[in-house]
């Protein structure tokens, strides 16, 4: 609708110019475009009315295939599925409206280099940042980008492929928020935090299966890996908008199963476009049960808390829940209290919740607070695209 | 699924742990765990690709071998990374496994509302 200018201030315009290392192409699949060719030198002007809208989430837990990240897709609809007819080993997922790359993409060292050097994958030396930063931007305004595959079964780095700039990009994995360049990229970042002793018993869960590993190695491989974490991926909590604690739960004396957890949602206060979750009175402290007269639960129940609180010197809100939901009336009635869940119609939670029983954490607070972070996401990104229309609505009468 | 356990109720869990294992069709090793569980054992099946699992063995050894040298030496500690990397890889190639294996659910998945895939609820 708006005509696309060279000089005026809403619109994004970049000229890219084929870099050395030929990992960027001047390619645009918007509408709206204008691509000039100077003389002699190869060079695109191009004016892209929508940059993309970037959310980066650190997460320790491979990439792309996470129940994290197949919530946060299926808020914006559709399924995310592997780019099809290329490498299919590829971490990258593609749907309608979104594209979720894996930062092992940008690996410098494949497995081979880095036993060499005796360094894990943690370590920023085994990882390209600028190559990070330079395609994150790329593709933020608007240019596709030839990112490198990292293959996580052969352990080497793959012939690139081909990223179009999605309305949405997300970025997982263990550094989204490590280099600053990357980090002011970012539109909305998450950080899950998983305690050792909930991640010692889902590790267990994943692992005992597998011939070879005993409980003495799986202890060894966390163990092995913590200097590492606590010194380069735990620091990147404070930078995160929204971090997502998994603790064990306080409602049984000394479980030891990790059956029901204990999850909370820390909202920093203050940024864009992102209203904090809150229970009943936002800013008060409240801590609430729900079961009780109009609500039976069973055993060990369910306990919400909400407060603001101080997270590594930032404001921060709380919403906290312990235990885990059996039935779908507790997860409609705790849905009814919660306050700012950005939903289109009353009920969608607990439809997005149902709709992924099978996945894990579908049944406690993980879940809950993945589906609620998606719903805030997708209001982030409808203001984006609210703000700029009306931008250009000016831009136009001008 | 697997019992959980932290380290205090763990010694149960390795002792009565009992395999059987039949290559399957197609290269999946498959493995039936016994698990304790409160008032009773639970049996798991799960497949990975034999490749894949191969590879994980493998690397627990070399990262045993490793460490016996030195525990603290960055060797070491890339060593259980490569294990960690492959026991995830692992994981999600018997998921993808798993997802793929009823043609029902994968079709009912993505189109909920069709004959076939109507639920009742009473």
């Amino acid at each position: 609708m708006a005509s696309c200018t060279i000089h005026t201030a809403p619109y994004s315009c970049s000229i890219s110019r084929p870099a050395a290392k030929a990992f960027s192409l001047g390619f645009h699949q918007r509408h709206q475009q204008l691509i000039f060719f100077g003389s002699g030198r190869r060079s695109a002007v191009v004016c892209s009315a929508e940059k993309t809208v970037v959310i980066g989430l650190a997460a320790d837990s491979g990439c792309g295939k996470s129940t994290f990240m197949r919530r946060l897709t299926s808020v914006f609809g559709g399924a995310a599925e592997p780019p099809r007819g290329g490498n299919p080993d590829s971490n990258t997922l593609i749907s309608d409206t979104t594209t979720v790359i894996c930062l092992d993409d940008y690996h410098s060292l494949d497995r081979t280099g880095r036993k060499e050097k005796g360094v894990t994958a943690l370590d920023p030396r085994a990882n390209d940042f600028d190559l990070m930063y330079e395609q994150v931007k790329a593709i933020k305004d608007g240019v596709a980008v030839e990112k490198p595959i990292y293959n996580h079964v052969t352990g080497l780095l793959d012939p690139p492929e081909l990223i179009k700039p999605p309305k949405i990009l997300v970025i997982e994995g263990l550094h989204p928020m490590y280099d600053s360049r990357v980090r002011d990229l970012l539109d909305f970042s998450i950080y899950l935090d998983i305690s050792n002793e909930v991640k010692f018993a889902w590790k267990i869960q994943r692992d005992m299966a597998e011939r070879g590993h005993s409980l003495e190695s799986i202890k060894a491989s966390i163990e092995a890996r913590k200097p590492d974490f606590d010194a380069y991926i735990d620091p990147q909590k404070q930078y995160a908008d929204a971090v997502i604690e998994v603790l064990p739960t306080q409602l049984i004396p000394d479980d030891d199963e990790g059956k029901v957890l204990r999850v909370r949602l820390i909202m920093k206060e203050g940024v864009k476009r992102f209203a904090p979750i809150y229970l009943f009175d936002e800013g008060s402290t409240i801590s609430w049960i729900p079961c009780g007269r109009k609500l039976t639960c069973s055993y060990p129940g369910i306990k919400f808390f909400y407060g603001p609180e101080t997270y590594f010197s930032n404001e921060v809100s709380v919403v906290e829940m312990d235990g885990k939901f059996d039935r779908l009336d507790e997860l409609i009635y705790v849905e009814s209290h919660l306050s700012n869940l950005s939903t289109k119609f009353y009920g969608e939670v607990t439809q997005q919740m149902l709709k992924h029983s099978d996945f894990p954490g579908s049944n406690n607070g993980t879940g809950l607070f993945q589906t609620i972070v998606g719903l805030k996401i997708r209001d982030l990104y409808e203001q984006i695209v609210a703000e700029r229309a009306a931008a250009s609505a000016a831009a136009a009468k001008v | 699924m697997a019992a959980a356990s932290f380290p205090g109720a763990v010694k149960g869990l390795v002792s009565a742990k009992a395999r059987l294992s039949e290559p399957l069709r197609g290269g999946s090793r498959s493995l039936l765990v016994l698990y304790p569980r409160r008032g009773g054992m639970a049996l798991v099946a799960s497949a990975t690709p034999l490749e894949l699992s191969e590879k994980v063995a493998e690397s627990i050894k070399n990262a045993e071998e490793t460490c016996a040298g030195d525990a603290a030496s960055g060797e070491c500690a890339a060593a259980w990374d490569e294990v960690e990397e492959l026991s995830a890889a692992a994981s999600h190639a018997r998921d993808k496994l798993k997802a793929n294996s009823d043609p029902l659910d994968n079709y009912c998945n993505d189109n909920p509302e069709t004959d076939e895939c109507r639920t009742y609820e009473d």
